[in-house]
Formats: structure tokens, sequence, C-alpha cells
């Protein structure tokens, strides 16, 4: 069990940690832990480096696991190795510092970033007037992420891609419902429709794979940084795509397909204008039937997590109450394609 | 007999003081937390009003197409079984599971069903 950490500690033990590394004195002040974040925490600190390359005040992050850190798909370390291959790449990221894998410092491995000004939340960035060309930044961002080359940037740890990514994603999530309590014959449904309508397999992608509206900021109507790269690692790129249009992320904003902040013209353009493919809208179809189910599953899990005990929490027990509307999606998008 | 206001009523005189008095005076993420609390509170007032009859009614049309009795939890395991091993793609069984989900969403979310119907 770690210990949590005070606003105290961290800025005391990384002033002495980062004199260590920039070989001069830096004084870390004003540590305030930002908000969200069960698995991680993250802290704004302002660092004031006294000389060397780095000289000057800098807006940071450290970002680390909770205490209660459940193990998820990705480190800390290859969150960082993540943002840096993205960063090369021009996808707007807050630009990575450097990572610490020893837990000497803050009993925890941790990593600092740049400090990017804006809004994430969905539910706040749908009812802002929407500026032009955020939709387009947004496409291109993830055409950007898509060029990365998993096997040449860094990133083995996402080990080999899967031969038919939306059969091994069906295969998954047959295998989550199957441990928990309740049967879900709605989810069984979409994933049996899936199975009968999965696409030929395309040569897979890094995908970030949970690119939605609520996972980027934006700051002044501009895309600043894409956040939450847990989740990343190979698929078929169609599958961010989708993600990101489904309607179970348009915050009630249906009218804007594009995530409830641009059209889905929009968003596929800047897409093509920076991959130079055509996106295939029969696929995006498919997917976003993928998305419902996905979403549902996990929203099934984090209900169990509160259920169960391991975790009370009034957000998780909220989760399950969102099943319902992702069934009914699902319910209503395998209709007309009945087979 | 119990006494009015009921239970339902208590609930939501009492949301409508969480949300209209309590929220506004909270920092941004104990209001993120109330609202959560008033939503939950808003999802157990339906489902007071609904009762047992959705649940009654999912167990009727499940033993129906299913040609077998049980509870709930039963009738949904066979059901999620025989989509998995075979029974997939039949209207009557989509039409069940799409009358269900909207029973569940008319308690979970409501507005779900109004935004675009």
């Amino acid at each position: 069990m770690v210990m949590g950490l005070t606003a105290q500690d961290i800025t005391e033990r990384l002033s002495i940690y980062l004199s260590g590394v920039a070989g001069c004195s830096v004084n870390v002040g004003n540590a305030q832990k930002l908000s969200g974040g069960a698995i991680q925490e993250n802290w704004a600190v302002d660092a004031d480096v006294s000389s060397g390359d780095w000289a000057g005040q800098h807006k940071l992050v450290m970002r680390c696991d909770a205490p209660s850190g459940v193990a998820t798909s990705h480190t800390r370390a290859e969150e960082f190795a993540l943002l840096k291959a993205a960063h090369e790449v021009g996808v707007e990221v807050p630009i990575p510092c450097f990572v610490c894998e020893e837990t000497d410092v803050l009993g925890r491995r941790f990593f600092i970033m740049h400090r990017v000004s804006g809004i994430a939340a969905g539910h706040k960035l749908v009812r802002q007037e929407i500026s032009k060309g955020l939709g387009r930044e947004l496409g291109k961002n993830l055409a950007r992420i898509h060029s990365i080359d998993p096997l040449q940037d860094g990133l083995a740890f996402l080990g080999q891609p899967p031969e038919y990514p939306a059969l091994s994603a069906i295969t998954t999530y047959f295998k989550y419902l199957d441990v928990l309590e309740q049967a879900h014959p709605a989810i069984e449904w979409g994933l049996n429709w899936l199975s009968d309508h999965a696409p030929e397999p395309v040569k897979p992608v890094l995908c970030h794979r949970d690119y939605r509206t609520g996972n980027y900021m934006v700051d002044a109507g501009k895309l600043t940084a894409v956040l939450d790269w847990e989740f990343a690692g190979w698929s078929d790129p169609t599958e961010d795509i989708a993600w990101f249009c489904a309607k179970c992320w348009r915050f009630g904003a249906n009218e804007r397909e594009g995530g409830g902040v641009t059209s889905r013209e929009e968003f596929y353009q800047g897409y093509e204008e920076e991959s130079g493919h055509t996106l295939d809208r029969d696929g995006i179809y498919y997917w976003e039937v993928m998305a419902h189910v996905r979403w549902a599953v996990i929203a099934c899990q984090q209900a169990a997590r509160h259920v169960s005990g391991e975790e009370r929490s009034l957000e998780l027990a909220l989760t399950a109450h969102v099943v319902p509307e992702l069934e009914l999606e699902i319910l209503r998008l395998t209709e007309r394609t009945n087979a | 007999m119990r006494d009015r206001p009921s239970g339902a009523e208590l609930l939501d005189i009492a949301r409508e003081v969480l949300r209209d008095k309590i929220t506004p005076d909270l920092s941004p993420e104990r209001r993120y937390d109330a609202l959560m609390v008033a939503n939950a509170m808003a999802i157990v007032l339906r489902q007071m009003e609904t009762g047992e009859q959705g649940q009654k009614d999912e167990r009727q049309a499940l033993s129906r197409i299913l040609g077998m009795e049980g509870d709930l939890e039963t009738l949904n395991r066979e059901l999620a079984n025989r989509i998995r091993f075979g029974d997939a793609g039949n209207p009557a069984t989509w039409k069940v599971l799409h009358d269900v989900a909207v029973a569940k969403v008319a308690e979970s979310n409501p507005r779900y069903l109004s935004a675009d119907e």
C-alpha cells in the first residue's frame, strides 16, 4: 500500500530530484492536485530552474499512479513513450519531459510533462460555441496518431498487432461478459451482429482507443492536447474514427455527430487530408456498433466494481445506468442491417 | 397506512433542494458530486414510480420467447446463451430486447427517449 502524497511531499522531493536531473538548483512550488483520475494522479507544479538549458519558469504536470492504482494496460513509462512518439509526429500533446522509474523519489513511478491550458470536460465543451476548424484539427491529429509505426518508435511494449482486430475485440468482450454476475442479452446480440458483419481485416495501426470528446483539451477554440493514452494499442484505424463519432460520446449534442463538437464531414475531411486516403463509411458504421458494445461492456465492469464492494463509488454506480441506453442504441443500429 | 408525503414525494422535494439551493453554492468539483447525487435520486424516484411492473413485464416476455419459466436472472442468462450459440438475428428476440431496453431507459435516462423520437 502506497501512502497518499501531500503537496509538501511533492514540492520538497521534486525540488531535490529535479535539481539532480538538471544539475543546478530547481525550486518546485505550487503543487496542486488536479481533479479526476481514480487510477492516476495528476499534480500541477511550477518549477523554477536557476541555470542551464532549462533555465526559467516552467508550468508542469507530474503524473503518477494513484495509491489505489489497479494494474491497467500501460505503465507511466509506457504512457510517456506514447506521448513522445505522438509529439514527434506533430500530435497536439502535453510535451513529455522525462520519466522517473525509481520509486524512492515519490514512492511511485511518475513522469513530468508540460502543463497545457484549456477545457477537457465533454459536457462543457459541447455547450460552448464551437470554433471553425476544431473538427478538422481533431481529424488531422487522429491521422497523425495512425501514422506512428509502433515497431519503429520505441513502442515495442504494444506487442504484435492482432491479425484481425475486430474479431479479437469480440473475443475479448465475450470474455469480459463471462465473468460478470448478470447476463446481458442485448450486448450479446450486438456481439453476435459484430461477428456476422465483421469487415475484411485491414493493416492494424497505432490507435489511441479512447479518442473522444472529454479526452482532449481545447483552449480558445483550438485543440491544445490529446490526453488519456492509457488504452492506446494496435487496432483497425476505423475503430478510433467511429469511437469519436459514436452517439454515446456526443454528450447530448446529437446534431453534431462528430463528438458533439463538429460535423462528421469536417472531422472526416481533416483525417482524409492528413492521411491521404478516403475513409470507408460502411466500416465506420460497423465500428460504431462496436463502440457502443465496448462502452457497454466497460460500463458493466465499472458497475461490477462498485457492486462487488471492490471500489465503492457513486460515479461507478451510476455508470451501470448508462448501460440501458447503450443497449438500446446497439439494438437500433443492428435492426436495419439484420441478416 | 403510511402518511403522505410518501417516500417518493420526499425524495422528489429533497432532490429539488439539493439541485436548486445547495448545488449552486458548491465548488465545481463538489458540484459534480452533487449533480451525481441528484441524478441517482432521480433514478430511484423513477424506479419507485414504476414499481415492479417493468420487471414483471420483462419476465413474462422472456418466458414467452424462451418457452420456459424462471426468475429474471435465469431467463436473461438463458437468452444470452441462446443468442451466443445460435438464436441470433431473430426479429422476435430483437423486439423483446428492444422493449426491455426502452423500459430500462425510461427509468435510467428518459431524456434519451424523448431526444430523438
